[in-house]
């Protein structure tokens, strides 16, 4: 799909243009907005990125950091004192084995089936050096999202439109998708906080429309809508004659236009009813238990071929208390054909080298557990101290592990670094310098690393 | 270093204009004298080294096991051999040539790397003087020499030493300031009103006007000020009847015709209404905690009424701020003062998985910066950290205000209903909550039971004696059945959902207690936000140990400090004290004595900081743009002499807000027209209008928007206070369902009624965790930060919202059933009063004769477009993914409003002709002359 070039949304409106001044139109075309696609402030290996965020706290013991000495020690006393940690604990060994995949040999738990393809794996760089310094779950998805356990600053994907604007001005430039819940701290994780609210992340709706009243009530037609709008431009340029000191009309009568735009442009982009079949069902689209998560990674992978910047989507039930085997595998098994098929897709098009994919969560899980209602039950408490994530194309190295905790997972140790270096990285790979990408706000130049920090290259080719 | 600045030689080889370019930056350094070695001495010691130190050893010499580029700055000579590129960093002499001084100029390289430590053109200056006088560098005697002589002198060309209680070190506590950076924390100036007759406001206006050679244009028309000052007092539109009275007053005699007008809104409810609105976005007003659970705060609706009320009342500005801050300990026995400290209560807060310790400080941390910031203008975060960077705020004042609230404890407290708070239906409302309360409690018994049933069966099995789950809690595994016995994995994720409601509902329960949202002074003791109550016993020999943390850690405590106020502002707290900024250290009294300081008559920043905010919401703009922040980094007052002098003012006429909206609302700045009278001037002279020649635009707040709205089409009830009202939302939001520990958060269910939930805004539940839609895209503000002005950004979605949303939907049918009932049938006239009630005028011929064709358009498209209805449901299937196993699994959720609901007009219960009208009205709804305000 094109994009629409500016011009004919005016032309668009046909014979009521009339009320329009020529000065008007010339205006709004030279007003490219505050979403225009802007140049990175150096080379930049990624113009886009796909963030899957693993909501919950999603265990690096049993996803891509394996610790055999757990085993050995499963069940024993465990005299960790660290974080929440007290009482009575006891060791826990993961129910997963383990395996080298690919032909980097890469190491992960052989619940991921299909990321395990040599295909796919050799792509990957997984991180094992995270820590994250939240014990709970809102502040620790503020503080991955958005730079600050607080709440209230930027997400990333703000901070990146904000940097680089988008390739097109039809559709929003930071999109979130989400399960039907929310994830804890909710719409905070995307927030543009102090920037302009034209940074705000847009959620896709996985039911009904799309965006929230994308669509008038079902008894208004489309012809219905234009009608209305020709109406209101009328009044509105009526107005605007009497108040030609008056910038912000201008902007706002513009905004009905780019709506009624983005009326057709976000069903077309998120309609993966017309995607081969075979495509449909590499992303499981036809499993009960992949199917939401496909689609929305099928989307997002539409999303970026369209020149939207940054694309999240969350995926809870990762906070495996108890129950941790089968909580772990179910999630694991949700998300991993998707993911697989949505990197196999994206290379298979030429996209994965400029396209940043991220596999994240808040933080990492405990070596240990406490006795939970009296019983030794199987799972993990959170941990700040050790995580895993993962990262594909976008100028990432490929076929990698970076970094490393210690024999049992309680701690990185090896190629230590904050989340703040994470997204320092980040801005990095898309051309941009966290310490340049600053807005002012309440007194000070506000960034997205709050006071700077380090890039972690061995993550970046 | 690298070192890539060999400029001048390249520029020889480039050609003539680089030439020039390069020797004109040589020139510039050659035509300043070099500098003696004294002064160079002194240049280093006061301005080079303190620089160095802040902004450049961190990474360059401060940690010898991690030296960046291998460039250390700690000497001279390692100054001049420079780092890892191997060339020369520093050429003494030259600063040209020396590319160190190159990057400090972000010339080719940059340092230091961060946009915020970027060094000023007069700091690279600095160092430009002092290569250029040979780079000296004294020695610590020296230095400490030329240091002393330095400090005895207060005031220099540098600028001035404050006064304060000290910073970590000297450098800091002796540094000097730029007088206007520290104007705010200079005693309110007696000033002379400029001569020239007239309105105060008006002459200092004028005053500034005349020098910048801009003409102010002319008053505006008569239609515009009603609205303006309407919207301006009470966040709503006018009336038609309301603009043909005034209309008239004023053709007779307009002086009096605009005094009555303002009496008569400042007297009105609606005042209140919209004025607590400012204040609660100053003070981040919610209905609920925020963090993990989001739990609800169910007397909170107290203190937003209890706001309301001061400003109707016109309580004096220094009373409500005594009251809010210490209103426990001011008057204990009084409800109203308790009910005012909910001001204590305002920040999200929480405990789930937060270690105490740190629950606490982030507690404590919270007030210091939110009440610094809500009435001295003075964010403190910036200081919890180490000495303010800008400001005159020592990190050791911000842990004595720190020490002045360590004894104040968050609590739900007894306080007796007043006759005045509005208790409206309460035994119904607490009818629906019981009602689900019992159904929370019955779901839970099933499962429990049916938990339980297979636990006796494990028991009897195992030949044990049965034991309930409390009791069999600390037996050895092998003693007793498996956790969850007997539940599926969906059983397991319902036990802990309706858990959690049944602390929902018990919790809201209590919005119709005698309770409020307070505080109290007693010892730190075990905390979940849960539920928070007044301990057993508080012991009052308790004192806590306060200490400036470093680094803002708690790990890291230094100095020991005592409860005390802000002493850059030179107002003591206890005169004649061995330390006059410190107050009590009892246990009780501590904000009393810090409340007194706020309020008090010679605090510079208080009285300044309300009436700056004051004249913000009536002009756009503060004589302060930045309301929250008077400090060095915030702006500067446009006209510092006219805020002084209303302070003054202010606090003479005993600090009482109404009187100074007349005093602002009845000069000429305030009654002018938007237009300018040369616009290419004004654009070019003060293109961000500070020196108010024109008067403003601006767009209606959220609340504003949804008000009108309501007003236009006939729906608001103006009845005021009580227990939060539910507005209908969009319902996908309504239902949405948003994850809380262990469960998901009840669905927004609306007030039963229309009358009930078509009420002001200020009234609507407020939610951290979820926005009502229709406000939170027309720029609600964060409900965790503080907002000292709304924004008003155009994006995209507001179209959607209030072109398609069901509530516009629903406002459009019910206005064009009020126009059509007061003209039955007669279609020109329909056209002629929905414009009226929207834009306060007629439509103009043309704008007629449109409207009224695509009124006859929409009538005949409506006659073939039926609408579908919409049914509310009673129940909600929840679908979640179990917190522990990973497993999805659904419940249901009662919605027991619906049961008995009774719904707006909606476009399946009106006809085509209704539905005709309703596209018209809601086209007048979404245009711009009725979302600005002139």
């Amino acid at each position: 799909m094109a994009t629409i070039p500016r011009r004919d949304f005016l032309y668009g409106l046909g014979a009521s243009l009339g009320a329009l001044a020529l000065t008007d139109l010339q205006a709004a075309e030279k007003s490219l907005g505050p979403l225009a696609a802007r140049k990175p402030m150096h080379d930049a290996k990624a113009k886009a990125v796909i963030m899957l965020f693993m909501e919950g706290g999603p265990s690096h013991i049993d996803t891509f950091d394996p610790k055999p000495e757990l085993n050995r020690l499963h069940l024993k006393a465990s005299k960790r004192t660290k974080g929440l940690a007290k009482g009575k604990r006891f060791y826990v060994g993961s129910p997963f084995k383990s395996r080298k995949v690919g032909n980097s040999g890469i190491e992960m738990s052989d619940q991921w089936q299909f990321l395990a393809n040599p295909d796919v794996a050799d792509e990957l760089c997984v991180y094992r050096g995270c820590k994250a310094e939240s014990l709970n779950h809102p502040e620790a998805l503020l503080h991955m999202n958005t730079g600050s356990r607080l709440g209230g600053d930027p997400g990333v994907g703000s901070w990146v439109t904000y940097g680089l604007g988008s390739e097109n001005q039809n559709l929003p430039g930071y999109v979130v998708m989400t399960e039907l819940a929310l994830p804890q701290a909710g719409p905070a994780n995307w927030t543009n906080g102090f920037l302009p609210a034209h940074y705000q992340g847009t959620r896709l709706r996985s039911t009904g429309p799309p965006i929230l009243d994308l669509n008038p009530p079902n008894f208004k037609t489309r012809e219905h809508q234009r009608k209305a709008l020709d109406q209101l431009a009328l009044l509105n340029a009526d107005h605007a004659k009497t108040h030609p000191e008056h910038a912000d009309l201008q902007a706002r009568m513009e905004s009905y236009e780019l709506a009624y735009r983005m009326q057709m442009a976000v069903p077309g982009v998120i309609d993966i009813a017309s995607e081969p079949e075979h495509l449909q069902k590499a992303y499981g689209l036809e499993r009960k238990e992949t199917a939401d998560f496909g689609r929305q990674c099928m989307m997002a992978r539409r999303l970026v071929e369209e020149g939207v910047r940054f694309v999240q989507i969350f995926s809870g039930g990762w906070d495996s208390h108890d129950y941790l085997e089968k909580g772990h595998s179910s999630r694991i098994s949700s998300v991993d054909q998707p993911v697989a098929a949505l990197i196999k897709d994206l290379k298979d098009r030429g996209l994965l080298e400029d396209t940043l994919v991220v596999w994240t969560g808040e933080f990492g899980r405990t070596p240990d557990n406490n006795y939970r209602g009296g019983v030794t039950s199987l799972g993990r408490g959170h941990n700040a101290d050790a995580m895993n994530m993962w990262f594909a194309g976008g100028g990432t190295k490929a076929g990698t592990a970076v970094g490393a905790t210690d024999e049992i997972g309680a701690e990185a140790v090896d190629v230590v670094h904050p989340i703040r270096d994470v997204h320092i990285t980040m801005l990095h790979l898309l051309g941009l310098d966290d310490n340049k990408l600053t807005y002012f706000h309440a007194g000070r130049y506000k960034q997205l690393s709050q006071f700077g920090g380090e890039l972690i290259p061995e993550i970046i080719a | 270093m690298v070192s890539r600045n060999n400029r001048p030689l390249v520029a020889v080889l480039l050609g003539l204009t680089l030439v020039r370019s390069a020797s004109q930056i040589g020139r510039a350094d050659e035509t300043a004298p070099v500098l003696s070695e004294t002064r160079a001495n002194r240049l280093f010691t006061l301005k080079i080294l303190p620089l160095l130190k802040d902004k450049c050893f961190g990474c360059h010499g401060r940690d010898p096991e991690d030296i960046r580029a291998d460039y250390d700055l700690l000497t001279r000579a390692k100054m001049i051999r420079g780092g890892e590129s191997g060339k020369t960093a520093l050429v003494p002499g030259k600063p040209q040539d020396s590319p160190l001084y190159r990057a400090l100029l972000w010339d080719g390289y940059e340092m230091p790397p961060k946009e915020t430590d970027r060094l000023s053109k007069e700091e690279t200056e600095y160092f430009s003087k002092w290569i250029a006088a040979g780079a000296p560098w004294p020695d610590a005697e020296r230095q400490l020499a030329i240091q002393k002589t330095e400090w005895s002198v207060r005031e220099n060309e540098d600028g001035v030493i404050a006064h304060t209680s000290g910073g970590v070190g000297d450098d800091w506590t002796y540094r000097r300031y730029q007088k206007n950076d520290i104007w705010a924390f200079q005693p309110v100036k007696h000033v002379t009103v400029p001569d020239g007759g007239g309105h105060p406001v008006d002459a200092f206006v004028a005053e500034r006007l005349a020098t910048a050679e801009l003409q102010a244009a002319p008053q505006a028309d008569v239609r515009t000020l009603i609205r303006r000052a309407t919207f301006d007092l009470t966040g709503l539109p006018p009336t038609p009847r309301e603009v043909f009275q005034f209309r008239k007053a004023w053709d007779s005699d307009p002086k009096n015709a605009w005094s009555d007008l303002l009496e008569r809104l400042i007297t009105s409810d609606r005042y209140g209404e919209r004025w607590a609105q400012h204040w609660l976005d100053v003070v981040r007003y919610a209905d609920t905690a925020g963090f993990s659970n989001d739990y609800e705060r169910s007397n909170a609706w107290r203190y937003r009424d209890y706001v309301i009320r001061s400003f109707n009342a016109d309580k004096p500005f220094n009373d409500f701020i005594m009251e809010q801050l210490a209103g426990d300990e001011l008057r204990p026995d009084d409800a109203e003062a308790t009910i005012a400290t909910g001001l204590l209560r305002m920040g999200p807060w929480g405990t789930a998985m937060i270690p105490q310790e740190e629950a606490r400080q982030a507690y404590l941390d919270d007030l210091v910066h939110s009440v610094g910031q809500a009435f001295l203008s003075l964010p403190m975060r910036c200081c919890k950290c180490h000495d303010h960077k800008f400001d005159p705020l020592p990190t050791r004042d911000y842990y004595s205000m720190y020490s002045a609230f360590a004894t104040t404890q968050p609590a739900e407290v007894d306080a007796a209903f007043l006759p005045n708070e509005n208790r409206n239906g309460f035994s119904e409302k607490r009818e629906l909550v019981e009602d689900l309360l019992a159904y929370a409690k019955g779901q839970q018994k099933l499962i429990q039971d049916k938990q339980e049933a297979a636990a006796r069966l494990w028991y009897a099995e195992h030949k044990l004696p049965y034991k309930n789950e409390n009791a069999r809690k600390n037996d050895p595994e092998d003693q007793k059945p498996p956790r969850h016995v007997g539940l599926s994995p969906e059983e397991k994720g319902m036990k802990k959902v309706r858990e959690q409601d049944v602390w929902i509902w018990q919790r809201r329960l209590e919005r119709y207690e005698p309770m409020a949202q307070g505080v109290y002074s007693g010892q730190d003791d075990f905390k979940n936000g849960r539920k928070l109550r007044l301990p057993k016993q508080i012991n009052a020999q308790w004192r806590p140990q306060n200490f400036i943390l470093a680094g803002g850690s708690l790990e890291a405590p230094a100095d020991a400090v005592k409860p005390g106020v802000l002493s850059a502002t030179g107002l003591h707290a206890t005169p004649n004290s061995d330390n006059p900024w410190s107050i009590t250290d009892e246990l009780k009294g501590r904000r009393l004595a810090f409340a007194g300081w706020v309020a008090d008559d010679r605090n510079p920043l208080t009285a300044r900081s309300i009436v700056n905010r004051v004249w913000q919401h009536h002009f756009g703009n503060g004589i302060v743009k930045t309301a929250n922040n008077f400090g060095a980094t915030g702006s500067k007052p446009t006209h510092p002499e006219m805020l002084d002098w209303l302070t003054k003012n202010f606090i003479e006429n005993g600090w009482k807000i109404k009187r100074l909206h007349r005093l602002i609302m009845t000069s000429d700045v305030y009654r002018r027209s938007g237009m300018p009278v040369d616009a290419e001037q004004q654009a070019a002279a003060d293109p961000d209008n500070k020196l108010l020649a024109t008067y403003p635009a601006r767009r209606l707040s959220a609340e504003e928007l949804r008000d009108s709205t309501l007003l236009v089409s006939g729906e608001l009830n103006q009845e005021m206070g009580g227990v939060p009202i539910m507005p209908e939302i969009n319902m996908a939001v309504a239902l949405q369902p948003r994850m809380i520990q262990f469960s998901i958060a009840p669905a927004h269910q609306p007030s039963r009624t229309p009358a009930e939930r078509n009420r002001r805004t200020i009234y609507a539940y407020r939610v951290r965790g979820q926005a009502d839609p229709l406000l939170e895209i027309m720029n609600l503000p964060n409900p965790n930060e503080s907002c000292e002005m709304r924004d008003s950004a155009a994006v995209t979605p507001q179209a959607f919202t209030l072109l398609n949303s069901d509530v516009m939907t629903d406002r459009s049918i019910a206005m064009a059933l009020r126009v059509q009932k007061e003209s039955p049938g007669d279609t020109a006239e329909w056209i002629r009063r929905a414009t009226q009630l929207t834009f306060s005028r007629v439509p103009t011929p043309k704008e007629q004769s449109r409207l009224h064709t695509y009124l006859q358009q929409m009538q005949a498209y409506h006659r073939q477009h039926k609408p579908e209805e919409v049914k509310y449901p009673t129940q909600v299937v929840r679908s979640l993914v179990e917190e522990l196993t990973g497993e999805p699994f659904e419940f249901i959720e009662k919605l027991n409003v619906y049961e008995d609901y009774v719904p707006d007009a909606k476009p399946w219960t009106v006809d085509a002709d209704t539905r005709a009208l309703a596209d018209v009205c809601l086209v007048l709804l979404n245009s711009n002359e009725f979302v600005y305000i002139y």
